[in-house]
């Protein structure tokens, strides 16, 4: 126990043990126009904001009781929100109507500190470091050394840890020369199968699923008398044979952003992306003529082997889907 | 007993010194001043919910054969993400319940920070010395966007996972280290198997840190700095006039609170969201139609459909279309957003302290160009539903994105003037916004017309006081001076000189003795 | 018109695809029941059915479509195209067309169901069908597997229709419509047949048992989701929700917050300073603050 009273209150240091003693007042009256609750009739503002807390309680404990008996979200989500409705409504009126209605202030000083202030803040941080370091550069250098060489290294375990390089991954999909085109039960897609104006989606039979592999198998049109579809006039001599019977095949991942293309138009020819809505033109190399997508999506050359199954002449001949840096102009 | 409590903590931490301060911080009493707190509140119910489902989700995307409730599902390989997803919606008691709060909270929580940062600007407030309380609150924005999306693609749904594709592509195209970003943060190409885990322990660990941090300073900066102010009656850049934390404010800021639960309950009660059953677990051969992203990345799905099939090539490297809208424009957007103090202090050769806020239409340059810069993203927004609208309003496609390409640029620079204007109007009128009392008009049984004042509002019939200042020193008077003394309550003064008299560090009376002065 | 051209196309290809096809079609047959089959079905009153068909034909369709189904400059030939697409066309409401250049719309039928099959009978009793299917009768979805239909869904349908069968818009004005609203039968048909730009889906690339999964997914959880959560906000998914979560969301929010906290003056507070001589309002009693508005 203390023997003095000096501790909280702060003595003058006097020796007169009766002045020594002195105790903290205010210079505010309980019969302050701010004191006052704002409410004119406070007994009918405490039974509103009762009956807000009175509601509560019946919401939580409806609450209760929906979560025992297994009610469905509705009645507990509704019991959860009656609850807090409540109790929120109670507090807010009791808040604005039945407590010191104010307003009070407080003073704002600046928190620019004076001259005096800085200076010495300054000397104490500057003097005693000026010791440490002054004369010591070779000191210095050789931290920033170490640091700037744990800096470089920190780079290797929480960057290059994550995952592999890129390499040429992007590059190529797991479509070879003679590769069956099957779905995704892993059933080879022949000549027939599909109706005209029909799609299906296609897998090589090595990467049945595979996010980059995935291709649309169009069903275009009815065998053309020369039994390839034309392509257009830049790609008339490297794509003549890769559109057999009238059936062609694109990439179905969009080159805009990667989503797959799973829309076809039957009528217009056209192919979709549900993503961005841009627009392939499956007649014309699958150019994109509306919407965001900058390129064309690869096409898959495609021969009818003698059983009638569909195989793929070789992979595709560009990166499929999005662009990025390194993919120039392949 | 909680006087012995008090006392206890009292006597180690010293909580009466500065505790007084915290008693008698003012809050002003505008209802914008509450906006922030909305933020702040869901951010609360988020946690909250969050925990819940953190006990049932299981984050990984490992195959496994769905066996639960849900008919359309069974015997279907689903990664075992989606499935817990499914567990938490239909299996766990109260799972739909906090799948639906948390989702609907993540949408309030981004909506009021954007509305708070629209007040902040609109009035100023961030203007010298709370420039980095700017910057901490638009980083929180950019945190909680991100977390959010981060959060929605976690049960690996169909639909989130086309959001998460285009992410790859995304970071995939940033010029130079795109292809190797990807891969990293994807642990290999896409999908991979790293990348729901990956989201997972940044969605539910490392953000949320961070934004509670950032949190943390913004909320100690501002009562560091104290909160501003509007112009109004006994208001000074000296002073801060509203409501003491204890008791009123205290009370009004919990009710809200509750409040901001029940809204969220609501809507939880009322509206689904995020029906994962209804779209299947991601597969990336699969896609849907009517693929929008959650709201608050809807500007950014909106710039990906209107810009415009532009792509880079050349010397053996390319700068992909999608870098444009997707990193180039959020980088300049948030870029300008961070910089926005320092750029209006330059233009306005303002460096002063700023502690009043301005009225938006006192300052209709920095109004207009907010409002315009506002209805650019608001038109990004509205395009990233062209398919919808086009459904719904069934007007064509083609149409409808090349009219948002239009309005992208017209809406803008029509908002500046007409903003402007309104501003400068409002100006005019020194009554404008200001709510004002019905005239009410009455028709006697001759049929004249006679015009009488509405009586008033209950909340207006309050009469306002110029404020009253709350001490901050103690003012110490010796007994022996006579002035009214705070008692214990029992009626007796003290005997001067006699040992009661003396002060211990223990009050008599305990916390609750009420001083006669107040009685 | 130039839809019609297209319609007429494709028509024309069915056309020539029955004519071109040869091969059986992998994984069995169930190609619908044709016109032959029906008539032979109800033999005592062949005659008199067909009429019934055939005067409805006359009063509604051949006015574009030909008094003997061969097509004009505005609609297609209705020769062979199955029984299927008849009926489909018929009960979605897309045929007859509100007006001869109008674009076919999903409306009320404008027959009932015994009129519609009289016309299918009548029209495929004028020519061969060339395989087209026809009317799938008796298709039985009790045993549908849902789960593979849903899967199924998800590859080849959602993308048009979106994955909650809330249709879309393509592009160029077309429309994926919704799938509320349909019977089995029809969705059966718009699967086989592949009408205007929709693909088509034969027994090559989606069995019977693959269809039938499908049309039991869609006939019982397109058409009924369940729906726990609450309102489904018209299956569109993330837009909708963006609306609810800030205009009922945060707004509810700032209302609460508009009665919680103080509004800035009002005309009674200017009122009581002019009485109380301050002049505290908007401008504040600092005027540097204001120095540059």
């Amino acid at each position: 126990m203390p023997d003095e009273p000096e501790a909280p209150a702060g003595s003058s240091g006097q020796d007169d043990p009766a002045r020594r003693v002195r105790i903290p007042v205010t210079s505010i009256r309980a019969d302050a126009p701010q004191f006052q609750i704002a409410a004119k009739n406070p007994r009918r503002a405490e039974l509103v904001a009762s009956s807000g807390f009175l509601l509560a309680a019946a919401g939580f404990a409806g609450f209760g009781a929906a979560y025992w008996q297994n009610y469905s979200n509705f009645w507990l989500a509704l019991t959860f929100s009656v609850g807090f409705a409540g109790l929120g409504y109670g507090m807010v009126v009791w808040g604005r109507y039945l407590m010191p209605r104010g307003p009070f202030s407080e003073s704002r000083h600046s928190l620019v500190p004076t001259t005096a202030q800085r200076e010495a803040f300054v000397q104490d941080f500057a003097s005693r470091g000026k010791v440490a370091v002054e004369r010591r550069g070779f000191l210095v250098k050789t931290l920033g050394f170490a640091s700037g060489i744990l800096g470089v290294v920190l780079a290797f375990p929480l960057l290059r840890s994550l995952g592999p390089l890129p390499g040429k991954t992007l590059r190529q999909t797991a479509w070879r020369r003679g590769s069956y085109l099957v779905d995704i039960t892993g059933r080879k897609i022949k000549t027939g199968d599909l109706e005209v104006g029909g799609f299906i989606t296609v897998f090589p039979e090595t990467d049945i699923g595979g996010a980059y592999s995935q291709t649309m198998l169009i069903r275009v049109d009815p065998p053309p008398a020369s039994g390839y579809l034309t392509p257009p006039p830049q790609f008339a001599k490297q794509r003549k044979t890769w559109a057999p019977q009238g059936y062609i095949a694109f990439s179905k991942v969009c080159t805009h952003a990667g989503c797959p293309v799973g829309l076809y138009e039957e009528l217009t020819k056209q192919m979709l992306c549900p993503c961005h809505q841009s627009l392939f033109d499956v007649t014309d190399a699958a150019i994109p003529i509306f919407g965001p997508a900058p390129r064309p999506l690869p096409q898959l050359p495609l021969y009818i082997d003698d059983e009638g199954y569909f195989r793929a002449q070789d992979g595709y001949d560009e990166p499929v889907g999005p662009g990025y840096w390194e993919r120039g102009n392949d | 007993m909680i006087d012995a409590l008090f006392n206890w903590f009292d006597e180690r931490l010293g909580i009466s010194g500065s505790g007084r301060k915290m008693l008698n911080k003012i809050f002003p009493d505008h209802w914008s001043f509450l906006i922030g707190e909305i933020a702040l509140y869901s951010f609360i119910v988020l946690l909250g919910t969050g925990v819940f489902l953190t006990l049932y989700f299981v984050p990984s995307s490992k195959d496994v054969i769905y066996e639960g409730s849900y008919a359309p599902l069974r015997g279907q390989p689903v990664s075992e993400a989606f499935a817990s997803t499914l567990n938490l919606s239909f299996a766990v008691r109260g799972g739909l319940l906090m799948r639906q709060m948390h989702h609907w909270a993540a949408n309030i929580f981004v909506g009021s920070i954007v509305v708070h940062m629209l007040r902040i600007f609109f009035t100023g407030a961030f203007r010298k010395p709370r420039e980095l309380n700017w910057i901490v609150g638009s980083t929180l924005l950019i945190l909680a966007i991100f977390n959010g999306f981060l959060g929605y693609s976690l049960p690996d749904d169909l639909v989130s996972g086309t959001g998460i594709r285009i992410s790859f592509s995304i970071v995939e195209s940033i010029p130079l280290i795109g292809s190797y970003a990807a891969f990293f943060l994807f642990g290999g190409n896409f999908p991979g198997n790293s990348i729901i885990p990956r989201f997972f322990i940044l969605h539910v660990l490392i953000l949320p840190a961070v934004i509670v941090g950032l949190l943390g300073a913004h909320l100690g900066m501002l009562v560091r700095q104290k909160h501003t102010q509007f112009p109004g009656r006994g208001n000074t850049p000296r002073n801060v006039v509203g409501a003491p934390l204890w008791p009123t404010f205290a009370a009004k800021t919990t009710g809200f609170m509750c409040l901001t639960v029940a809204v969220t309950g609501v809507l939880s009660a009322l509206f689904q969201i995020n029906p994962v059953w209804l779209y299947g677990p991601y597969v990336p051969y699969k896609v849907s139609y009517a693929v929008q992203p959650d709201w608050y990345m809807g500007w950014l799905d909106g710039a990906l459909r209107i810009m415009p099939s532009w792509e880079i090539v050349g010397f053996g490297h390319m700068i992909p279309n999608v870098f444009f809208p997707a990193i180039l424009l959020p980088g300049i957007t948030f870029g300008v957003l961070q910089a926005w103090p320092f750029i209006e202090a330059r233009i306005t050769h303002d460096h002063a302290e700023h502690q009043i806020l301005d009225r938006p239409r006192d300052r209709p340059k920095r109004t207009a160009f907010g409002a315009a810069v506002f209805s650019f993203y608001f038109v990004l927004f509205g395009a990233s539903a062209t398919d919808v609208l086009a459904n719904y309003l069934s007007i064509s496609l083609n149409v409808v994105l090349t009219s948002f390409r239009f309005l992208a640029i017209a809406v803008p620079l029509i908002v500046f003037p007409v903003t402007y204007r309104i501003c400068k109007e409002m100006q005019r009128v020194p009554t404008a916004g200001k709510r004002k009392r019905a005239n009410v008009v009455l028709r006697s049984t001759e049929g004249g017309y006679t015009t009488v004042r509405a009586e008033e509002r209950p909340g207006d019939a309050i009469p306002r006081v110029d404020p009253l200042p709350l001490d901050e020193e103690i003012e110490f008077v010796p007994v022996m001076a006579g002035v009214l003394v705070a008692g214990d309550g029992s009626g007796e003064e003290p005997e001067p000189g006699s040992p009661a008299e003396s002060q211990t560090s223990r009050p008599r009376g305990g916390i609750f003795r009420i001083p006669r002065v107040y009685r | 018109m130039s839809f019609a051209l297209l319609v007429s196309a494709s028509f024309v290809g069915v056309f020539l695809l029955g004519a071109g096809r040869g091969d059986v079609s992998a994984g069995g047959v169930s190609s619908g029941v044709n016109a032959a089959s029906l008539t032979s079905q109800d033999d005592p009153t062949a005659a008199s059915q067909l009429a019934a068909g055939r005067t409805l034909f006359v009063q509604n369709c051949s006015s574009c479509h030909g008094i003997d189904a061969s097509g004009s400059d505005r609609a297609p030939p209705l020769l062979g195209v199955g029984g299927a697409t008849v009926d489909l066309w018929l009960s979605s409401g897309w045929m007859p067309l509100a007006e001869p250049t109008a674009e076919p719309e999903r409306k009320p039928a404008k027959f009932d169901r015994a009129e519609v099959l009289d016309i299918v009978r009548y029209v495929t009793s004028l020519a061969p069908s060339f395989g087209n299917p026809g009317v799938p009768f008796g298709l039985d979805i009790s045993r549908a597997d849902v789960a593979e239909g849903f899967s199924l869904f998800a590859l080849n349908c959602a993308p048009c229709h979106t994955i909650t069968g809330a249709g879309d818009a393509l592009a160029g004005g077309i429309q994926a419509p919704p799938l509320h609203g349909v019977t089995k039968t029809m969705v059966w048909e718009a699967v086989r047949t592949g009408p205007g730009n929709m693909p088509r889906f034969g027994p090559g690339t989606l069995s019977p048992a693959q269809v039938t999964d499908i049309v039991g997914y869609v006939v019982k959880n397109i058409q009924h989701p369940v729906s726990p959560g609450g309102l489904s906000l018209g299956g569109v998914g993330p837009v909708a929700e963006g609306f609810v979560g800030l205009f009922v969301g945060v707004g509810a929010c700032l209302l609460a917050a508009l009665w919680v906290g103080d509004r800035t003056e009002t005309e009674e507070d200017d009122e009581q300073e002019d009485r109380d001589g301050h002049d505290d309002g908007p401008g504040g009693n600092d005027k540097r603050e204001l120095a540059h508005a």
